[in-house]
């Protein structure tokens, strides 16, 4: 017998609001001792940190000012391209001075898809903040990397869309620079996960 | 290999992005098209936290910031709910966090600048690990409503934040649940930056006066809808990730 699924329909999103820090990174606005650490502060504990690239950048609201109340979080695979359940996730948010946020990780790997097809190494990242009503997704591609093959960036310029605000640009060796610009010539493509 | 898929998202039921009755949505709210795409093991994967990381009282917010076991402000709530993806199975082991504000109506923030006063023993922050059956549970006190700048100064309904990982990172979901009888919610641009009414009804956690007497407290119900997956098998090949 053929068993339907009635198919309910997800709770909406609401914006995180400006005090999203309170529940996500509460030792990160002065809450101690509740949380022993805010979870998602290394992604990869067990990696020394010469084995790690550094991918800094801003987030730019569309006056082109750079925000710091924004939270970001990533997700991606290990250097072989492999996901696991407990490495790989990161939190953080803009230095309130520099209003520029630094991730240190590992470069990920080219990951296998479903179908057996490499992926370019890629990092998933979304931001979350005030005047969002739903958090935004995007990937970070490296440009040292060869994408004509990725299947996103292959659809991405077929669909004859530009697709270098997915892509880091490699400062040095260690180094890489992702801004993000949410509106504007220059806005960054978003993707529907 | 199992190819999972991610559910399509239904837009019609989340909040317009661009909506500018909510002001800070003006300069942040991107315009074009976001771009769709299949599933891919990245989407479908995430990461996994275990009740190791718990604390004893970390979902008990009136007592993880409580100073020589004195109370915060404000009468007692249990909120709980269950948490299940659009099949209607339960999620287990999801990372829920909250966030809220006082009884007065002010968050513990360097950036909350109403003029109410703080609670020195109520932060406001709590998170739990769902159980076999999704089941979940805060106990907590009754946030205030509070003012904000927005087309003048508009205010907030009663609100919670949460914060669910599930067990892909795009299953992830931030919302806000509301409070049943709350005339502030139908004036809240937020709230209606979602277009469809069952939606925004479902934000709304729902008083259940028969766990209330139990407890002593007030209690709210609030479940929710993670996105579902489909599961196919995909070719003939050995698991090789």
């Amino acid at each position: 017998m053929e068993n339907i699924n009635k198919i309910y329909k997800e709770t909406p999103f609401q914006t995180a609001g400006p005090f999203l820090h309170i529940g996500c990174m509460p030792n990160s606005v002065g809450i101690e001792g509740i949380y022993n650490s805010d979870i998602g502060t290394n992604p990869f504990p067990n990696k020394q940190s010469e084995d790690l690239i550094k991918i800094t950048g801003s987030i730019f609201d569309g006056k082109g000012e750079a925000l710091d109340d924004v939270l970001l979080e990533t997700w991606q695979s290990d250097e072989n391209g492999k996901y696991s359940e407990v490495c790989g996730f990161a939190r953080f948010v803009p230095d309130k001075i520099t209003k520029t946020f630094s991730l240190f990780t590992v470069k990920p790997g080219p990951v296998k898809n479903f179908d057996g097809k490499l992926q370019s190494p890629h990092i998933l990242l979304s931001i979350s903040s005030r005047g969002l009503n739903m958090s935004l997704n995007t990937r970070i591609y490296f440009d040292d990397d060869n994408l004509k093959n990725d299947p996103l960036i292959s659809f991405i310029v077929e669909n004859h869309n530009d697709e270098s605000s997915l892509v880091a640009k490699k400062i040095d060796k260690k180094n890489y620079l992702f801004n993000v610009f949410l509106q504007g010539d220059a806005e960054t493509i978003f993707l529907n996960l | 290999m199992k190819k999972k898929s991610l559910l399509e998202r239904n837009y019609d039921f989340q909040p317009r992005i661009n909506f500018p009755d909510y002001k800070s949505s003006i300069l942040r709210a991107p315009s074009k098209e976001k771009i769709s795409f299949p599933s891919t093991l990245s989407e479908v994967s995430g990461p996994v936290f275990t009740t190791n990381i718990l604390g004893k009282n970390d979902n008990d917010l009136t007592l993880n910031f409580s100073k020589n076991n004195n109370s915060p402000l404000g009468h007692k709530i249990l909120v709980y709910g269950n948490l299940k993806d659009q099949f209607l199975n339960p999620i287990e082991g999801a990372l829920i966090e909250i966030w809220q504000a006082n009884a007065s109506g002010k968050y513990l923030h360097p950036n909350d600048k109403t003029p109410t006063p703080i609670d020195p023993n109520f932060a406001g922050c709590g998170r739990y690990i769902s159980a076999s059956d999704g089941y979940y549970e805060f106990l907590t006190i009754q946030p205030g409503p509070y003012p904000y700048p927005n087309r003048g100064i508009e205010w907030r309904p009663m609100h919670i934040h949460f914060s669910i990982f599930g067990k892909s990172f795009g299953q992830r979901l931030i919302t806000q649940m509301y409070f049943e009888g709350d005339p502030l919610i139908k004036l809240c641009p937020m709230v209606n930056s979602i277009p469809d009414e069952k939606a925004i009804n479902s934000l709304i956690g729902l008083l259940d006066t028969s766990k209330s007497s139990s407890h002593n407290i007030l209690a709210y119900k609030f479940d929710i809808i993670l996105r579902g997956a489909n599961q196919t098998y995909f070719e003939n090949k050995k698991e090789g990730l």
